[in-house]
């Protein structure tokens, strides 16, 4: 099964992705008229900043079992097996935050939203773009993404990748791939400075 | 103190006032850097490009995405456009600023001029004498209609290059044509910028950046250099006068007014107001013990080198000051005014007047001078603050102002020298003074605020290296007390022993960030005494805080003229490590001198040293 | 061999997530469950907000009609368990025959604390813990104008939060000096009282009730400082204890609640307990304590079920969390709020940002985080809470955990 894998290392902290995400979670799908919409679409994947002032894609990883779905006062909180998605019944969500409580990760958040009933507050979290894989489309967080920061693929074969990565920078006659320089420097500068703030 | 203060500024004014606002509920500036992170990668690169609806357009730095824009644009060339763009904007900012001043000079010459008139009609003859007027039994009025003609001539097309050029070594003149980057026009190198820049004009990235420097170069020698002279010209050239700096100037008996921008043909006219009998009249009858004027920014800084009017902040302050309650008026002209700060004004009494028709900010009362009725509407502002001090709250000012000497023009600097470099030159022979640096530039949320500046201005004069600066620097510098005689305490034995027989401080302040043409002007001046190129000289240039466009092309124009210069922040350029290698290495073969980044002030003074010792060796000194 | 005989005692939230991981672990055994409310399992946090009138008493389910035939499970319902004799391994049941276990599960949970006052028994006097409490006040409510609330904890909080939804003019009598003591430090529940007080709340600090009077229904309180109070609907919210006056203190360690190890075994062979009946290790603390809250329960339900299943797993231990929306503030706490003053054992560092109407506070013991107060903008609370869970040392600067910023990724650069 082929899921979104996040690769932080590749993150350049761009936030395309969430305003792929919003637009993905909207009634038109577009950019220009999501942006005028009510209720306003809002991410479900948040790019929060490292201590480097670096990116993140934070998005809900579908624990299993998910804390949220054992919190989850109402039972609002369930898994789509077919596609591993831990989703919200939003007509059932009480708006309690047990959720937020319990992730530790930090994904959830509150607001009213296009695909719940109207002018309710709900609990909302990445959904997997079951809407848009169902239309054979990937996440768009996915498809938002120039850097291969997010990528939508079997976890065993991203694992296999990051593991022969490893296994190159160890093994005997080592190939070590670098990161492209103009990003190492513009990294060095970005942790010298962050130090430098912090002396 | 909560150490969030303390990463953010060294000034304890600023740390005093951000706790105090905080508990305003007021956001500042560092709040919205906060949120603003992470930033964009691509652009923190100078990988995305928005020239052309067919993008916007990105590459990926990994490799693995678009290489290419939608035209087929690599790395090399989109960071060498937006590179090039960003000089554009910096040189058309100060050329549009020596522009309203030449209008002015235009004006006066005409007898339109309201208020303003021709306080140094010596400076006056000498620059006419270079742009070749006659002056020779001519009324200055005459003279000042010639002398504008000829400076709206530079801004156009009717130059091969530009007049004041001829202040540059000839070794340096000649290697500009050589590598055809002598700037022509003034208006004209921003303008083919522009164009150059454009889809489908020039993808040579190696040419797109020798024109970036052509068009910087047409800052330096051109538009920020007629903004200094003719400000000289109208209102007088500096002269060394004590100041007073940091947010105690601020007095909580008086009506406090500060002015905020870069012209000083607004604050000129603001100060001639507060100076106004009638004007003191009226403050003293609604319960003020006088009219306090200070400035922050750059317009502060014209203002403390003619007049010694204190200064109240750099520009990371701008916003800060206000939360002391105790500003009755805050009156802006144009560049560096963050567009928050009539927001952060609503949370106190202070009025906010915009000046300029071409700088309007949400939030403000706009109030157009134009030289025609300037001195009247200085007047009717000054009144209106005045009245202004009844709404008065609690007035927070948490600190004592430090002293400092601002005024060191060229002028000013030769005349402390008796008349002539050579007493310089000599010290810089001996050994005594090893050689100057020229720190410049902002403040930068991404750097503890004026930490950069003070940190490198004292491990540089500790070393015997003179310090002169301009704009913010300038006043995070004054705001740490190095720029009173007594600072010589800081210096080295051979800066002591000549600053303490001239009696100046071991940092001089040479105005503010269009004044940086008078670095270049003295460098030039002690080049060719040396008869040697300015990139022979041993000195060097620091921007360790900058942020804007206009520290790029200043940047720029210091690295075409042989100034090393070394930045704190990183430039949007990582993206192509082509265009890295050839602005920290490459230009060193071309021009004579290169860029550097290094945030650390530590190292920036390590890197500086052993430059200007490598240059102490180059002249056998 | 005979079938295993598995009894829980409790159909509240720790039962049943007990029984449904036994039954998945051990398909073949038999379940009985010994509840003394009727109803379906419900959600019992849920009843305040059918008492405020955001939700009908038929969104309280968690589970279907057939809930017990689904699982297989014998419900034995609407009993009180009398006593539990573990040497003969029997659990007594008012007016029923004994019912044998193999393996026992109490997962009773917790009743009201009761208040020692003359006149208790009048009519409109409720407690706030069962479906049925909310179903009498609402009968009462339409007629009700002053309604009194006899403590300031979450219970008396949440009833008096949702009777001033409903529009009934409320007092609240509490002993210390803000809402919420056990759950918020006194920044926070400063912030909650006068955000109570903003929607009408009236506040008595210090104040007791010694007697209620009227007939057959409430008409006043006569307080301790002899001050009479008119009221006409009264509720009784001064905290839950467990419930286990059925246990035998000679055959199970009980401290405060039933004590059980990390398997939720407790002294007694074959006898576990789960929920709010049970005092396991406090993460937070460091020592048992009964953390009487849903998430817990269910945690603790499950693992007690996976061990009476066969399967040996060990939990960590719970950690005491809230989390309350209260008009115009969300709050989450967790773990240790307010530490002792003389101990300096624990680091406080807090933060109060008046611009994002938000303030945190942290509780440090050496470097691990012990404690939390958050209010408002508190969807990264779960981090936090995450940490204190784990015990890890942290290493990033108290700020940088304090700031808005805050997110996981910082965790990562440690």
């Amino acid at each position: 099964m082929k899921q979104v894998v996040v690769h932080p290392e590749r993150c350049v902290g761009c936030l395309q992705c969430m305003l792929a995400c919003a637009t993905a979670h909207s009634r038109s799908r577009t950019l220009p008229e999501a942006v005028l919409e009510s209720p306003r679409p809002r991410p479900r994947v948040h790019v929060g900043v490292g201590c480097f002032d670096e990116g993140f894609p934070n998005r809900c990883r579908h624990c299993d079992p998910a804390p949220c779905m054992l919190a989850c006062l109402p039972g609002a909180i369930y898994r789509d097996a077919q596609t591993n998605t831990v989703l919200i019944d939003t007509d059932r969500c009480i708006n309690c935050a047990s959720c937020a409580m319990v992730c530790p990760f930090g994904v959830l958040r509150y607001h009213p939203d296009v695909l719940a009933p109207p002018d309710k507050t709900v609990a909302v979290k990445c959904d997997n773009c079951i809407a848009r894989q169902q239309k054979g489309q990937i996440p768009a967080c996915v498809e938002a993404c120039r850097t291969g920061a997010l990528t939508f693929e079997p976890l065993d074969g991203a694992m296999r990748r990051k593991t022969d990565a490893v296994s190159r920078t160890v093994s005997a006659g080592r190939r070590e791939v670098p990161p492209p320089a103009g990003y190492a420097l513009l990294t060095t500068i970005k942790h010298e400075q962050v130090r430098l703030r912090s002396h | 103190m909560k150490k969030e203060y303390i990463q953010e500024t060294i000034a304890q004014d600023s740390r005093l006032l951000l706790r105090k606002m905080e508990g305003d509920a007021v956001t500042t500036v560092w709040e919205r850097h906060r949120d603003q992170q992470p930033h964009c990668g691509f652009c923190e690169m100078g990988l995305s490009c928005r020239n052309c609806v067919m993008g916007p357009c990105r590459i990926d730095p990994f490799g693995d995405g678009p290489q290419q824009g939608v035209c087929g644009a690599d790395a090399n060339i989109i960071v060498a456009r937006n590179l090039g763009r960003m000089i554009a904007a910096g040189a058309a900012s100060h050329s549009d600023h020596g522009r309203d001043l030449v209008e002015v000079l235009a004006k006066v010459a005409e007898g339109d001029g309201s208020g303003y008139q021709i306080r140094d009609g010596a400076k006056l003859r000498r620059l006419a004498a270079e742009f070749g007027v006659d002056v020779e039994g001519r009324e200055e009025k005459q003279i000042a209609a010639d002398l504008a003609y000829g400076m709206q001539e530079e801004y156009g097309m009717r130059r091969k290059s530009l007049t004041l050029l001829a202040r540059a070594p000839e070794k340096r003149r000649r290697l500009w044509d050589k590598l055809n980057i002598t700037p022509r026009g003034i208006d004209r190198e921003t303008s083919e910028m522009m164009h150059r820049t454009h889809m489908g004009v020039d993808n040579d990235w190696q040419s797109l950046l020798l024109h970036g420097l052509r068009n910087a170069l047409s800052d330096g020698w051109g538009g920020s250099m007629i903004a200094t002279e003719v400000s000289d010209i109208l209102f007088g050239t500096p002269s060394p006068r004590p100041t007073l700096s940091n947010v105690g100037v601020l007095k909580k008996e008086q009506v406090n007014i500060i002015v905020h921008g870069h012209n000083p043909v607004v604050s000129e006219m603001v100060l001639l107001a507060c100076q106004s009998p009638e004007m003191i009249e009226r403050a003293k009858a609604r319960g003020a013990q006088g009219i306090n004027l200070a400035g922050v920014c750059c317009t502060g800084n014209e203002l403390l080198m003619r007049h010694g009017v204190a200064m109240a902040g750099n520009h990371l302050c701008t916003e800060l000051v206000l939360g002391t309650g105790a500003v009755e008026m805050m009156i802006v002209d144009y560049q560096c005014i963050m567009p928050s700060i009539a927001q952060v004004a609503t949370c106190y009494h202070t009025r906010m007047v915009s000046t300029s028709d071409k700088a309007r900010f949400p939030g403000m009362t706009h109030r157009e001078f134009h030289p025609h009725n300037a001195a009247g509407l200085a007047r009717e502002l000054v009144q209106e603050a005045v009245d202004n001090f009844a709404n008065r709250k609690a007035v927070y000012i948490p600190v004592e102002p430090v002293p400092a000497v601002g005024g060191f023009s060229v002028e000013a600097i030769v005349g402390a020298l008796g008349g002539t470099p050579e007493p310089l030159l000599d010290a810089i022979k001996a050994g005594k003074i090893r050689g100057a640096a020229g720190i410049v530039g902002c403040n930068n949320p991404k750097i503890t605020q004026d930490h950069g500046h003070v940190t490198l201005t004292r491990r540089l004069i500790e070393n015997d290296i003179l310090v002169v600066d301009t704009g913010c620097a300038a006043v995070a510098t004054a705001k740490a007390g190095f720029k009173v005689a007594e600072a010589i305490q800081y210096a080295g034995p051979g800066l002591k022993e000549v600053c303490g027989a001239l009696q100046i401080p071991p940092v001089l302040h040479m105005g503010s960030c269009v004044d940086n043409v008078r670095i270049l002007v003295l460098a030039a001046a002690l080049a060719n005494a040396l008869q040697v190129d300015i990139s022979d000289l041993p000195i060097a240039g620091a921007a360790p805080e900058w942020y804007s466009e206009k520290a790029a092309a200043i940047g720029a124009y210091f690295v075409a003229s042989g100034v090393y210069t070394v930045l704190g922040p990183m430039p949007p350029i990582t993206g192509s490590m082509d265009v890295v290698h050839l602005l920290t290495q490459g230009l060193e073969g071309v021009v004579g001198a290169t860029f550097a980044v290094e945030p650390d002030p530590e190292k920036a003074a390590v890197l500086i040293r052993e430059r200007i010792e490598a240059k102490r060796k180059a002249l056998g000194l | 061999m005979a079938t295993t005989q598995h009894v829980i005692i409790g159909n509240g939230i720790a039962g049943i997530s007990a029984a449904e991981v036994l039954r998945a672990g051990d398909p073949d055994s038999a379940i009985t469950i010994i509840g003394d409310e009727s109803e379906t399992p419900y959600c019992r946090p849920m009843i305040s907000l059918v008492l405020e009138g955001a939700l009908g008493p038929e969104r309280l389910p968690i589970r279907g009609t057939d809930y017990y035939q689904q699982f297989g499970i014998t419900p034995v319902l609407g009993r009180r368990v009398t006593a539990v004799d573990t040497s003969r391994r029997e659990v007594h049941i008012n007016g029923a025959r004994p019912v044998i276990y193999d393996k026992l599960l109490i997962a009773s949970g917790a009743d009201p604390r009761p208040v020692k006052a003359e006149g208790r028994d009048l009519d409109n006097i409720f407690y706030l813990r069962h479906q049925a409490h909310v179903r009498g006040m609402l009968a009462v409510m339409p007629d009700a104008r002053k309604a009194l609330v006899l403590g300031g904890g979450l219970v008396g909080f949440k009833a008096a939060y949702g009777l001033l939804r409903r529009g009934i003019q409320v007092t609240m009598l509490i002993r210390s000096g803000y809402p919420l003591s056990m759950q918020a430090d006194a920044e926070a529940g400063r912030m909650v009282l006068t955000e109570l007080r903003a929607h009408g709340l009236e506040v008595r600090v210090g104040a007791e009730v010694t007697a209620f009077e009227g007939g057959p229904a409430v008409r006043a309180a006569v307080l301790s400082d002899g001050s009479r109070l008119a009221c006409d609907l009264v509720v009784i919210g001064k905290g839950v204890l467990p419930s286990l006056a059925f246990v035998r203190r000679d055959q199970i360690a009980v401290d405060l609640g039933i004590v059980v190890d990390r398997h939720m075994r407790t002294t007694a062979p074959d006898v576990y307990a789960a929920g709010d009946v049970a005092e396991g290790m406090d993460l937070a603390r460091g020592t048992r304590w009964v953390n009487a809250i849903w998430p817990e329960a269910v945690a603790q339900g499950r693992l007690a079920g996976t061990n009476m299943a066969g399967r040996e797993v060990a939990g960590e231990g719970s950690l005491g969390r809230n989390v309350i929306r209260i008009f115009g503030l969300d709050i989450m706490t967790g773990g240790i709020v307010d530490p002792p003053a003389d101990d300096d054992g624990f680091t406080v560092v807090s933060a109060l940002d008046p611009r994002r109407r938000t303030y945190r506070k942290l509780v440090f013991q050496k470097n691990r985080l012990v404690g939390m107060v958050m209010v408002n903008a508190i969807e990264q609370g779960g981090v936090l809470l995450g940490l204190i869970q784990s015990r890890m040392p942290v290493r990033l600067p108290a700020e940088t955990l304090l700031a808005n910023g805050f997110n996981y990724k910082q965790l990562l650069m440690e």
